[in-house]
């Protein structure tokens, strides 16, 4: 019996000294958030009052905005087809640029270089991954330029349009989708990898008959929310003049008709929320 | 039909592990050989070693003759000719019992028609020949998620069939399987490789069912043949060998 007190007695005082361990750390961890918040807010001038002291700007705002002129309607239905043209466009070409990037920026799908006689050096500095690291670079690119950016570079290449803008959402939803699915496809399960090399298959029969149908679901309902989020990107393209209804939205803005303007994001929000609505119901329906 | 000339593996890593050490095996045609030994003796990687899953970092394995290299078209017309079934069935759970029995023909196709999942007909009736073997072609068209453990294991024999091989390999095919339904798989397992002249080596962890099913025995302990007989021979010396020889390094690795 002594000995399992003994035991019990050791492992709770080192439960209680471990707890404290942790309790010093989040403190500190903690102290050092706030303190690095604070000097952010005073840098950036978050400022309450102001906000408090604009508030009579804002109303004047507003109340010019109201009532929404409804009768503006009848000129936003040709813009509002035109986003979804947008996204529709450049969902479906990310969709088919990603497939095959996905698999590139796939650790277990890559092409690996291998050179004979020199395998052990170059594995170890790991250029055998050349392409996975070179696609992975390309995708964090397109990811990391936003789709207004993006936009702007296409209106000076194609001219103004949706063209542009179906480039845009096109490129930079590519970099999203390749990145999220190379990273499905390396979670796929080993085992039936293996079965299918066991086969003797080739490495593309192996990707077609292994790794894609695991990669399947997570690939569409991705893809289905992508579709979701181009629509609310496709919304504001237009601000730099690459179709939709955000050319709209600026135009009615420029020339001070804000009831106009209150119809425009009327507009934008029913449609975000019709197509919020029709994709949850989809991804719902596939998985 | 096989031989393994004193066959090594080491895996490189943090800890250098010893997983095979120069072993040598001669397997006869149509032979139902089940390889024992406890959990990390080294049977799985001996098995992978065969069908180069696990590239031997020594010694060299014959099949039919012709050595097993890791050339790539070589490499995938010996893996044609050796099915393998595994512990964990290893099913494309998303696809049809028959699709995964179809993609055991892979390696006969070239990649356009694998392309759109295209299979001939001659495909289909290999497939679903063998799936009335292991009675299973009243499920052909469910998803193979669907099945149970037991179910899943035949269509993987199925799947392993069609390739037409002239060896299968089963890696520890019934230990995620209770023993009424293990004993149903051995008995397919050994009765279609019999009635089809199949070679079949089979690594088991319980010494009842290899006194049952196996021709002949062989006992691996720490990556070394400690035993090669047939299993009347398999004394309680002998397992005593294979089980507790020096049990604190016997680490678990499969």
């Amino acid at each position: 019996m002594t000995a399992i007190d003994g035991a019990v007695a050791a492992a709770l005082q080192l439960e209680s000294v471990r707890r404290r361990r942790r309790l010093v750390k989040a403190l500190g961890w903690t102290s050092l958030a706030l303190a690095v918040l604070w000097f952010t807010a005073n840098e950036i001038g978050l400022n309450p009052i102001a906000l408090a002291k604009g508030r009579v700007h804002m109303w004047d705002f507003l109340t010019r905005m109201f009532p929404p002129d409804l009768s503006y309607i009848q000129f936003l239905g040709r813009a509002t087809v035109e986003t979804v043209q947008i996204a529709v466009w450049g969902t479906l070409l990310a969709v088919v640029f990603s497939i095959p990037l996905s698999l590139l920026a796939a650790r277990n799908t890559t092409p690996l270089i291998r050179i004979p006689w020199f395998n052990e050096h170059w594995e170890r500095l790991g250029l055998h991954l050349l392409v996975f690291h070179t696609t992975r670079m390309f995708l964090n690119c397109l990811r990391g330029i936003n789709e207004l950016i993006f936009a702007l570079i296409f209106v000076s290449a194609v001219g103004l349009g949706p063209f542009a803008g179906v480039l845009a959402i096109a490129l930079h939803a590519t970099g999203m989708l390749a990145k999220f699915c190379g990273e499905e496809i390396e979670g796929v399960d080993r085992g039936q990898v293996e079965a299918m090399q066991a086969t003797g298959a080739s490495k593309m029969q192996v990707i077609l008959f292994a790794v894609i149908p695991q990669a399947i679901p997570a690939f569409i309902s991705y893809s289905i929310f992508r579709f979701d989020v181009s629509i609310r990107s496709a919304t504001v393209l237009g601000l730099v003049g690459a179709g939709g209804l955000g050319f709209s939205l600026i135009k009615t803005l420029k020339l001070f008709r804000y009831p106009e303007t209150a119809t425009c994001i009327l507009v934008i929000f029913l449609l975000v929320w019709a197509t919020d609505w029709v994709c949850s119901k989809w991804r719902a329906k596939i998985i | 039909m096989i031989t393994l000339e004193n066959v090594s593996k080491t895996y490189e890593g943090v800890s250098k592990i010893v997983a095979l050490r120069n072993v040598s095996i001669e397997v006869k045609e149509g032979e139902f050989l089940v390889i024992l030994g406890p959990s990390g003796a080294g049977k799985s990687t001996l098995m992978r070693c065969i069908n180069r899953l696990v590239v031997p970092t020594g010694g060299r394995i014959l099949l039919d003759g012709r050595e097993v290299t890791s050339r790539r078209r070589e490499l995938r017309a010996a893996r044609r000719d050796i099915g393998m079934v595994f512990q964990q069935f290893n099913l494309v759970k998303r696809l049809s019992v028959l699709m995964n029995v179809l993609s055991g023909r892979l390696a006969y196709h070239t990649f356009w028609p694998s392309l759109l999942y295209r299979f001939d007909q001659d495909d289909k009736r290999i497939a679903i020949e063998c799936l009335t073997r292991v009675n299973m072609e009243h499920k052909a068209f469910q998803r193979a998620d669907t099945l149970s453990g037991g179910e899943q294991q035949r269509v993987a024999i199925a799947r392993a069939l069609a390739q037409e091989p002239k060896v299968i390999l089963a890696d520890e095919p019934v230990a995620s399987l209770d023993p009424k339904i293990a004993r149903q798989v051995l008995t397919y397992l050994k009765q279609i490789a019999g009635e089809l002249g199949i070679t079949v080596l089979c690594n088991l962890h319980q010494v009842e069912y290899a006194r049952e099913y196996a021709e002949r025995v062989v006992g691996l302990s720490q990556g070394t043949v400690v035993f090669d007989g047939p299993s009347g021979k398999l004394t309680d010396d002998i397992l005593q060998q294979i089980y507790y020889r020096d049990p604190e390094t016997a680490d678990d690795r499969d």
